[in-house]
This record gives structure tokens, C-alpha cells and sequence, in this order.
């Protein structure tokens, strides 16, 4: 089992580690509930130090990524970050991803349990004019995330945070030491993204929780993270995308840019979207208090439909159980009664909207 | 957390209150600190007939959905209903306001099998 920099202090901090994307990481510090209250209303610390990094460098990093990516890249601005989503010919999600565009070259952030694959998939398509290096496991990569973030971080960095665009980077020092900083996240609140060598990381994740704890600043694992994508109504690779799941079922849609010339699952793709009869992810509210979970049967109009994809209790969604499913059509649609299974019993839910939760303009 | 002395305990992280042909049931201050915020309990109806170590439910927290076993035989006389809308009090007051539910025992020579605090306390602190 792998250990990321931070490894030392989520021991310290006596938090639950479970293996994840092959490392040993905080599912939670002093529990789930907790730490997801400090992101919506203080800011809370994140480890993502075993998501994969990847530098790309050369001439040709846009193009070549253009044809790999159903998003756009070349059209991306100097200091720009963009979600991306890298799909197999028949549209299924190999990965989804983030760009983040620096003066002399391209960071990538892929999942962690897609590392070694995503890896394999950018050699296999290698061209000249393009050089990659695989940082997985030795940058570090440290979340702040909350309505505090910018007044918490802003003495620790020499850049002005409150002037950065959201999904825009700087190059910047964060408690001295050389970082990439980057308006994006995970959990439906502004904060920040702290790319750092391993070497730096437990230094400026200690100075940041023992300056601003006094203010709230919790340390959140991954089950508060999951909480918070969840109602901000975020995909979840494994669960609302798959290598058979593809983006516009996911409703994606907006990422998928059919303007561009040929890329892997373009077609497919583009032939999804115009028949328009895909089962899809589906948002439901639970109507009583048993939470779904992935996996539990779907129910409409007394016939099974689909499935649960994720499931939980969402405390800024009213303490109401939210959930996704990937349901046809005809049922996903919005205000539709539906049942999912329970242990047996089937239980009313409601397909809704999502995002599930906005945070206060 | 000390074992309350006054309580028996199964392997599975369940205490049992014996009084007189009465138990009351709950699960520990270890169980409920391994499953974290708990969100959800489903108790067995009043009425039911349930055996010795048989599931009987489930408790939830955010993340897991863990299987409920009773530690003696019964009919079920009472639950908790508090808990359904509460029931991060299993939480807060594991061994009071968070009980789980109420039987008639069957047999009590069932309860020779269960554990006392101290071999309890033994059990929890290897994990």
C-alpha cells in the first residue's frame, strides 16, 4: 500500500485510513458529518495527494490532446484549468479529468484509481512534439475548501486569491515554497488546489491547520469529500461514469464539444446525443429515511429500471437521502415517482434536479 | 469508555440489560465509534420472534450499512422510536437515550454465553 506525503500527519491525527486508488488514505478525522459542516460553512483541508499527476510538455500537447479528449484544450488560456473526460470509440468514460494550463507546460490530474491506466493510455498515443512525465505519488496535492478559503490562505500566498477566476492557476509560494495554485475543487464551494513537491507538503499542511483552526479549518477525509461532490451534484469515476457509462448519459453534455474535429468517441458520441434515448443519471430524494446505496434496485411504474449509482444522507440538501441512478429516459425524467429497494421493501423517491445543492451566490 | 458493569456483551458489539425476563439491547461505545455518524436504524417489529446471534436490522452510518444482531432469543415488546429520527443518539448516548430495542427473553440460560465488561473490554481493545 502506498503512502502519500501526508501520510505521517493523518497518522498523527489519528484518522481512519482505508486503501484507496492504491494508497492508504483518511476516510475521515473526527467524522464525516463534522467535516463536511466546516467546508459548507468554515473550510476544511484535504489530502488528494494520491490523485495522479501528470506534466505535459512539447509544441503539440493541445492538438494531441484535443484527439484524445472531448473537451476542448487548444481553445484553453494561459493559466486556465478545464474538466475533460478522455472516452473510449464506443463514448465510455476511460477517465474524467482536469487540465490545468501553465506558461511552459500542462499539468493533468486523473483519478487515482485510474492512474496506471490513464498512464498507459497517453503513452499508447504518444506523437511527436509531446513529452510526458508521470509525478504520481511525489508532487503533493492539498484541497482548501470553504467560504473561508481565500481569507485563510491569502497570508500564506503571494498571489491575489480573490482576483484569481474560478477554474483559473497561478504559479505561486505558498508558505515560501514553489506551488501551483488553482481556483477548482470537489465539494460545490470555492477553494483552492495546492500543487507542491511531496518534500513541502506536511510542512504547509500543519502551519495551515494549527494558524486557522482557531477559525474553523477541519482535516476532511474522503467520506466528507464523497458527501459533498455528491450534493454538488459531481460525478463520481466508477460510479456516474464508467468505461460504459459515457458523459452525455451522465449529463455531461456540456462538456462534450462536437465542434471539434475527430476525436475518440466523437462519433458514438454525437450518435447518442442525436437519438436521445439513452438511460441516463438520474438525481432522487428519498422520501423516507433509509438511505440508498449503490447497487439497490430501481423501480418504475412497478418494473425494474435500473440501478442506484451512489447514495447518501445530504445534510445541505435538508438531511434528506439523495442519491443517483441510472434510469431510461421516460423515468429520469424530473418529478417522476419512482421506488428503490431496500433490504426488500420498496421505498418512494423522487427524481430531481441536480446539482442536488448550489452554495449561496 | 469504561463497560458499564451492569450490562452483558456479545462478540458482535451488542450489550444486553437483563431485568428480570426483560432485556434491553443496544450496541457499544466501540461499535458506534467504528461506524462513525450513524444516519439510520432499522429495528425488527414489535412482535417479532428472533434468536440468539440472528440479524434482526441494520444501523447505518454515512458511509456503511452495518447488519444489527441480537445477543439473546425473544419477542420483540419495544423499540426505540426515537431513533428514527434521531438516530445519531446511538451516537451520543450509546448505552442510555440510544437503545435499540426491548425483548421478552425465551431462555436465560442464553445469557451464559455472552460476555461480561471485562472480557468485553478485552475483545474491543484488539479491534
Amino acid at each position: 500500500m502506498k503512502k502519500t506525503a501526508l501520510h505521517g500527519e493523518h497518522v498523527a491525527a489519528n484518522a481512519r485510513l482505508v486503501p484507496f486508488g492504491g494508497f492508504e488514505m483518511p476516510v475521515q478525522y473526527a467524522g464525516i458529518l463534522k467535516e463536511h459542516d466546516a467546508v459548507r460553512h468554515r473550510a476544511g483541508l484535504f489530502d488528494l495527494s494520491h490523485m495522479g499527476q501528470f506534466v505535459l510538455e512539447g509544441d503539440g500537447v493541445a492538438d494531441w490532446a484535443d484527439e484524445l479528449t472531448i473537451n476542448a484544450v487548444g481553445t484553453m488560456k494561459p493559466m486556465q484549468a478545464r474538466y475533460n473526460i478522455f472516452c473510449n470509440p464506443a463514448g465510455g468514460a476511460h477517465d474524467d479529468v482536469i487540465f490545468y494550463r501553465l506558461p511552459d507546460r500542462w499539468l493533468l490530474v486523473v483519478n487515482a484509481s485510474n492512474a496506471d491506466k490513464m498512464w498507459a493510455h497517453l503513452n499508447a498515443h504518444l506523437k511527436p512534439g509531446v513529452r510526458l512525465t508521470n509525478r504520481h505519488g511525489e508532487n503533493a496535492l492539498i484541497a482548501i475548501q470553504g467560504p473561508k478559503s481565500v481569507e485563510m490562505l491569502q497570508p500564506h500566498a503571494d498571489v491575489d486569491l480573490s482576483a484569481m477566476k474560478y477554474y483559473f492557476c497561478s504559479e505561486a509560494h505558498v508558505f515560501g515554497k514553489t506551488a501551483v495554485l488553482a481556483r477548482t475543487g470537489y465539494t460545490g464551494e470555492d477553494g483552492f488546489e495546492i500543487f507542491v513537491d511531496g518534500a513541502h507538503a506536511p510542512e504547509i499542511w500543519s502551519d495551515l491547520l494549527q494558524r486557522h483552526a482557531a477559525e474553523g479549518l477541519e482535516p476532511c477525509g474522503l467520506g466528507a469529500r464523497d458527501v459533498l461532490r455528491l450534493e454538488a451534484g459531481m460525478p463520481l469515476y466508477g460510479h456516474e461514469l464508467t468505461e460504459e457509462i459515457t458523459p452525455v448519459q451522465a449529463g455531461l453534455r456540456w462538456a462534450l464539444k462536437l465542434n471539434k474535429p475527430a476525436f475518440i468517441g466523437k462519433d458514438a458520441l454525437a450518435a447518442q446525443v442525436e437519438r436521445d434515448d439513452y438511460p441516463r443519471i438520474a438525481g432522487l430524494v428519498m422520501g423516507g429515511r433509509a438511505p440508498a446505496r449503490e447497487g439497490y434496485p430501481v423501480f418504475f411504474g412497478g418494473a425494474h429500471a435500473g440501478e442506484i449509482r451512489s447514495g447518501s444522507l445530504a445534510p445541505s440538501v435538508g438531511n434528506q437521502n439523495i442519491a443517483t441512478a441510472l434510469l431510461p429516459k421516460d423515468a429520469a425524467t424530473i418529478g417522476t415517482s419512482v421506488e428503490v429497494e431496500i433490504r426488500g421493501t420498496r421505498h418512494p423517491a423522487t427524481v430531481v434536479a441536480t446539482p442536488f445543492y448550489k452554495r449561496p451566490a | 469508555m469504561a463497560q458499564p458493569e451492569n450490562l452483558l456483551y456479545s462478540k458482535e458489539h451488542e450489550w444486553v440489560k437483563i431485568d428480570g425476563d426483560t432485556g434491553t439491547v443496544g450496541i457499544t461505545d466501540y461499535a458506534q465509534h467504528s461506524l462513525g455518524d450513524i444516519v439510520y436504524v432499522e429495528l425488527p417489529k414489535v412482535g417479532a420472534q428472533v434468536s440468539q446471534s440472528g440479524n434482526v436490522g441494520v444501523v447505518e452510518s454515512v458511509k456503511a450499512v452495518s447488519d444489527l444482531f441480537t445477543p439473546v432469543s425473544g419477542e420483540v415488546t419495544e423499540v426505540n422510536a426515537a431513533l428514527e429520527n434521531d438516530a445519531a443518539a446511538v451516537n451520543r448516548d450509546p448505552y442510555g437515550e440510544g437503545w435499540l430495542f426491548k425483548l421478552k427473553l425465551k431462555d436465560g440460560g442464553e445469557t451464559a454465553s455472552l460476555l461480561s465488561p471485562a472480557d468485553y473490554e478485552k475483545i474491543s481493545a484488539e479491534g
